[in-house]
């Protein structure tokens, strides 16, 4: 790729973030005007605190995407991982030490369990996540039907802990998309996703391990979604094997609204994070304003397709 | 026209490894047909045959449609959304007597029709890929059926929806005879008409198919449509047989629906498939999900057989030989 069209295509990809700034900003300033309460410190306090869930899951849908593939395992994992980490805690409360590793250790080698099917069957990443999603949903519920098992109080403060008066898991949340972004950025590993996500085979031809950077890229995906299950866990406190169901879907809604295209090779974390904030304040403003769920799913839909409208009409 | 680089001319007579390729569904059904017979003498019984088929039939009916859709590189997630929506919408007419069925049929396949011609526009026009588009219209079809009941629909509905979903006519259900009557028709149309063949064309290479004429827009479109159509009426038949409306109705059969297609040998990348070796895929969709039950195993361990077997499948077709 020349260094005119790389210069272009960035240029393009920081238009499309001042696109979605842009919405930030006057979804702040009306939300100011539509409810006192929506801009009070304690309100931002909460939306930040929430921030990490579906931060995290978007995370990982993000490098699956940029490397070209998409993920729909991430719902499932999730739940599977919340059903594991409080029935192992009510079980052996003193454990926390041993309970997080071991979750975050599975969610990844499930995540590099996805890459390497695709890899090896050669299979649509759509359709191994999806069969994947089916298994891992089916074996939780074979486990646990209902909700159940608790979380000891030490780790339930996480989800809620603040240092002078910000949420923990928000700078933990920045902080991962930092590093990711400079991962992505700045390391060979990390361009690597954008060339893979590019072109797979010329990728291939320049003596790029294509295979292994797969198989790296649904990894950190399953590694994110172990994040998100552990804050999911300690806010709710209980292991839900239903509770990821939305989260798959919605996990793409933040990657498509900041400009990463779903056919690979183009997009960003800082994107992700915007479409994180953008959503999450549009519910959270929603929900201010009275508006019902159900219209915010007709919402969540429509965005969707305005936001590849507005990217895919910028990229022609 | 053979292609140039053919290596060798394919031999007439039929080797192990074609015979498992071309009639590998068809074997794996009787092994299972097999399977179950051995392990539950209820399984061969024609009560059960003829229920596993009654449960069939509207699956089928979406997996019709989504063969076109897929056949076109395409892939369509509202269908088990639209199924509940054309259930919410049938009950809107609170009718309580047959006369109103020819209206909600009308009704449902307009709507449907609204929703496929929408997908496709998107995908076609506006170049949304199949997966987003289809995706946003499901949940954009939640959120107004549940605005619209207000989480809670009622169930009035004529008794005639209940016999053509369940009732029978010399023995024969009624949904399975519409199945067949639906199959033979969109098989005629994919399999013997100009559009069929257009259909093809677009599905292997949009780009010859644009060159030799046809337009790419409108045969995807119309596969949209058709596709939403096909769910629409399948949701009708759910719902007869289900007998009462609620907002979930169909859930799970847009992923039902592809596991059945993939297992017929419609490849995702569009330009091949059939859709009675579809059918069949459905068919052996079914006898596992019964199988499951006549052992006794727990009815979650259908989910985990499914993933499985999509995975498999897809991996099988990709190694296909002919």
């Amino acid at each position: 790729m020349s260094a005119i069209a790389m210069e272009i295509r960035r240029n393009r990809l920081v238009m499309s973030y001042l696109i979605v700034a842009m919405l930030l900003v006057v979804l702040v300033v009306a939300g100011g005007f539509l409810s006192d309460r929506f801009l009070t410190w304690r309100n931002v306090g909460n939306l930040f605190q929430q921030l990490i869930v579906l931060g995290m899951v978007s995370l990982g849908q993000t490098f699956v995407v940029l490397m070209g593939g998409i993920d729909l395992a991430i719902g499932s994992l999730v739940s599977a991982l919340t059903v594991f980490l409080a029935n192992f805690l009510e079980w052996r409360p003193d454990l926390v030490w041993l309970a997080l590793p071991l979750a975050l250790v599975a969610a990844t080698a499930v995540g590099a369990l996805n890459g390497l099917l695709t890899v090896v069957l050669r299979v649509h990443s759509l359709i191994v996540t999806l069969g994947m999603s089916s298994i891992i949903f089916g074996a939780t519920l074979m486990y646990r039907k209902e909700p159940g098992g608790s979380v000891p109080r030490a780790f339930a403060d996480v989800a809620y802990a603040k240092i002078a008066g910000i949420p923990v898991s928000a700078i933990i949340l920045v902080a991962i998309f930092a590093l990711a972004g400079l991962w992505l950025q700045r390391t060979r590993s990390g361009r690597s996703i954008y060339f893979v996500g590019g072109d797979r085979e010329a990728a291939r031809l320049n003596g790029l391990p294509v295979d292994r950077i797969v198989v790296l890229a649904y990894a950190l995906s399953g590694l994110c979604a172990g994040i998100a299950a552990i804050f999911l866990t300690a806010r709710t406190g209980v292991g839900d094997p239903r509770i990821g169901v939305a989260l798959t879907l919605q996990s793409v809604t933040p990657v498509v609204v900041g400009g990463t295209i779903l056919a690979g090779g183009r997009g960003g974390v800082l994107g992700t994070f915007l479409g994180v904030l953008l959503v999450t304040m549009l519910n959270n403003l929603l929900n201010f304003v009275n508006v019902s769920s159900y219209y915010q799913w007709v919402i969540q839909g429509l965005i969707i397709i305005i936001a590849v409208g507005i990217h895919t009409s910028r990229r022609r | 026209m053979a292609p140039l680089d053919t290596p060798m001319p394919r031999s007439r007579g039929l080797s192990l490894a074609t015979v498992f390729e071309r009639y590998g569904l068809v074997i794996f059904l009787a092994v299972l047909m097999a399977v179950a017979a051995v392990a539950s003498p209820t399984f061969l019984r024609p009560a059960n045959l003829v229920n596993v088929l009654t449960i069939a039939a509207p699956l089928g009916m979406v997996v019709i449609g989504q063969t076109f859709v897929i056949l076109v590189r395409g892939l369509d997630l509202s269908v088990a959304s639209l199924m509940a929506t054309v259930a919410v919408l049938a009950t809107a007419f609170k009718a309580t007597t047959n006369d109103a069925i020819p209206l909600i049929f009308l009704a449902a396949i307009v709507l449907s029709a609204v929703v496929g011609f929408l997908n496709g526009w998107l995908v076609a026009r506006r170049n949304v890929s199949p997966f987003l588009a289809t995706l946003a219209m499901m949940i954009i079809l939640q959120g107004i059926r549940f605005a619209y009941t207000g989480g809670a629909p009622i169930s009035t509905l004529p008794p005639g929806m209940g016999f053509l979903a369940s009732g029978r006519i010399l023995g024969v259900p009624v949904n399975l005879m519409t199945l067949a009557v639906l199959a033979i028709a969109f098989g005629i149309v994919l399999h013997r008409s100009r559009l069929g063949r257009e259909i093809f064309m677009v599905g292997t290479n949009p780009k010859a198919a644009f060159l030799n004429g046809v337009a790419p827009d409108r045969v995807i479109i119309l596969c949209y449509v058709i596709c939403s159509v096909c769910a629409g009426i399948g949701g009708l038949f759910l719902l007869g047989y289900v007998g009462t409306v609620s907002n979930w109705v169909g859930q799970g059969y847009e992923l039902d629906s592809i596991v059945a297609a993939v297992m017929g040998g419609v490849a995702l990348t569009g330009g091949r498939g059939n859709i009675f070796a579809a059918l069949l895929g459905v068919a052996v969709l079914m006898v596992i999900n019964n199988l499951v039950l006549l052992l006794g195993f727990p009815i979650e361990m259908q989910l985990i057989i499914k993933g499985i077997i999509i995975i498999g499948a897809a991996a099988f077709y990709r190694t296909r030989l002919v």
